[in-house]
């Protein structure tokens, strides 16, 4: 905090350079997990003033996109863990979606989705928000915005290979989900 | 590569997370597979879905607004820095006016006080005695029960919701304590009568369009205060800085337009 800031050039534009190009992903994912603007906008300042904070612990040259993804994700479970009523209802969401997947454990996970072409417009935001927030995050990061599984992983703090698996499950989840409307929409008929 | 070992890779192959030998090995088993290759289609499909969703971009107002509360961290920051520089001499003085001195001694500041009845009432389930979003009714119940007329401002506008009031404690005092919610983080605005002339307010010097606040950031929530003529105003809550000045300014100008 002290020296660190007299070295080199306007360590606020150093920050800017390097941090604003993320605010885009980062609100939008900020928004994907909170369902609330005024709150993403909230989680995505507090990140960026965390971030500001933390400068002079950034590496230049490494990653600053799992970077600031990484204290987003914190600033949000901090959130979450004050808001305790929330947590629940997490919790409580987790069951339901853990519930009804088994029920429809029958439909299986292959990929042979003839329906995509029918999916609406906020059917894959509306479907995202059904999932336990594990794999609604591990999604959010590699299918929305992009980051590779490596980076992913630097993120949820966790091993690729329990992002993969993450993943795995989100996805299937997610087209459960999206099969499901399409049949409320009426493309798809329901199957025996 | 047989067909069970490709679908054990096939979602890292549609995401382009093999290396290159087992890439090659999958592109060589999709060659020759129409089923495998099906599959992996319909997978690419599924991702194409995924990443063509609408690629919102952060609001314009809001990105002015996060960089200027950027800026003001970095005053504050040069502000602290220089601070930390004077404080031993500010110290010494102190010391040297208290030893000239006898009778001079600094109560404490009011603000922890404020901090710690925040801290107590954000734990309870209802911390509101009388719970009312409508101004009007809080108002007038201040003035029924304490006979405290008390402005109540609207911070509908910044998503802020009025959810009751209640007569707490602060030295011994009756104070007027207005409750706000924004999600679930509690907004305190506290109104405590100036009748001492020991109070004070510690903390940090800050001016707000033209007025003059004290800060303290204690416990993980911030502290907003001010005396205005015989009472002493606080906002407690775990909102940040900029958002609680504008909440003191609203309730500066509400009491100019009621004056």
């Amino acid at each position: 905090m002290q020296l660190v800031w007299g070295v080199g050039g306007d360590p606020t534009e150093e920050f800017e350079s390097v941090a604003l190009p993320h605010l885009d992903t980062l609100y939008r994912s900020a928004l994907r997990l909170t369902h609330n603007r005024a709150e993403a906008e909230d989680v995505v300042q507090e990140t960026y003033l965390r971030a500001f904070r933390s400068f002079h612990r950034f590496n230049p040259g490494t990653n600053a996109r799992a970077w600031l993804f990484t204290i987003l994700r914190n600033a949000f479970l901090n959130r979450l863990r004050h808001a305790k009523r929330e947590v629940h209802e997490e919790e409580a969401t987790g069951d339901d979606a853990a519930a009804e997947s088994a029920t429809l454990a029958s439909e299986g996970d292959s990929p042979e989705d003839e329906f995509f072409h029918t999916v609406l417009h906020g059917d894959v935001d509306r479907a995202l928000k059904t999932l336990p927030l594990v794999f609604r995050e591990a999604v959010i990061l590699t299918d929305l915005e992009g980051l590779t599984y490596r980076e992913t992983s630097q993120v949820l703090g966790c091993p690729i290979g329990t992002v993969m698996s993450r993943l795995s499950r989100g996805r299937s989840l997610l087209r459960q989900a999206l099969r499901r409307y399409a049949r409320e929409h009426g493309y798809l008929r329901g199957r025996e | 590569m047989t067909c069970q070992e490709f679908q054990l890779h096939r979602a890292a192959y549609v995401d382009g997370e093999l290396g290159v030998d087992e890439t090659l090995a999958a592109e060589a088993h999709v060659g020759e597979c129409p089923q495998c290759r099906d599959l992996a289609e319909q997978e690419r499909r599924f991702r194409l879905l995924l990443r063509r969703q609408p690629r919102e971009s952060a609001p314009p107002e809001f990105r002015a607004r996060l960089l200027a509360r950027c800026h003001q961290e970095a005053r504050w920051r040069r502000r602290r820095a220089w601070l930390i520089a004077v404080t031993p001499m500010v110290a010494v003085a102190a010391l040297l006016l208290a030893l000239l001195m006898p009778g001079f001694r600094a109560s404490p500041s009011l603000i922890p006080d404020l901090v710690a009845a925040h801290i107590a009432y954000a734990e309870i389930e209802r911390p509101a005695e009388f719970a009312s979003d409508d101004r009007a009714q809080v108002a007038a119940w201040f003035q029924d029960r304490a006979g405290l007329r008390v402005v109540v401002p609207d911070y509908t506008p910044a998503g802020i919701r009025l959810i009751g009031a209640r007569i707490a404690e602060v030295r011994g005092r009756r104070a007027a304590y207005v409750l706000y919610e924004k999600g679930h983080a509690l907004l305190s605005v506290f109104v405590v009568p100036a009748a001492e002339a020991e109070d004070r307010l510690a903390g940090r010097p800050v001016t707000y369009r033209g007025q003059a606040y004290v800060t303290e950031e204690r416990k993980g929530y911030r502290a907003v205060a001010w005396t205005d003529g015989l009472a002493i105003f606080g906002l407690v809550s775990g909102l940040d800085y900029e958002a609680l000045l504008e909440c003191a300014d609203r309730l500066r100008q509400a009491r100019a337009g009621e004056a």
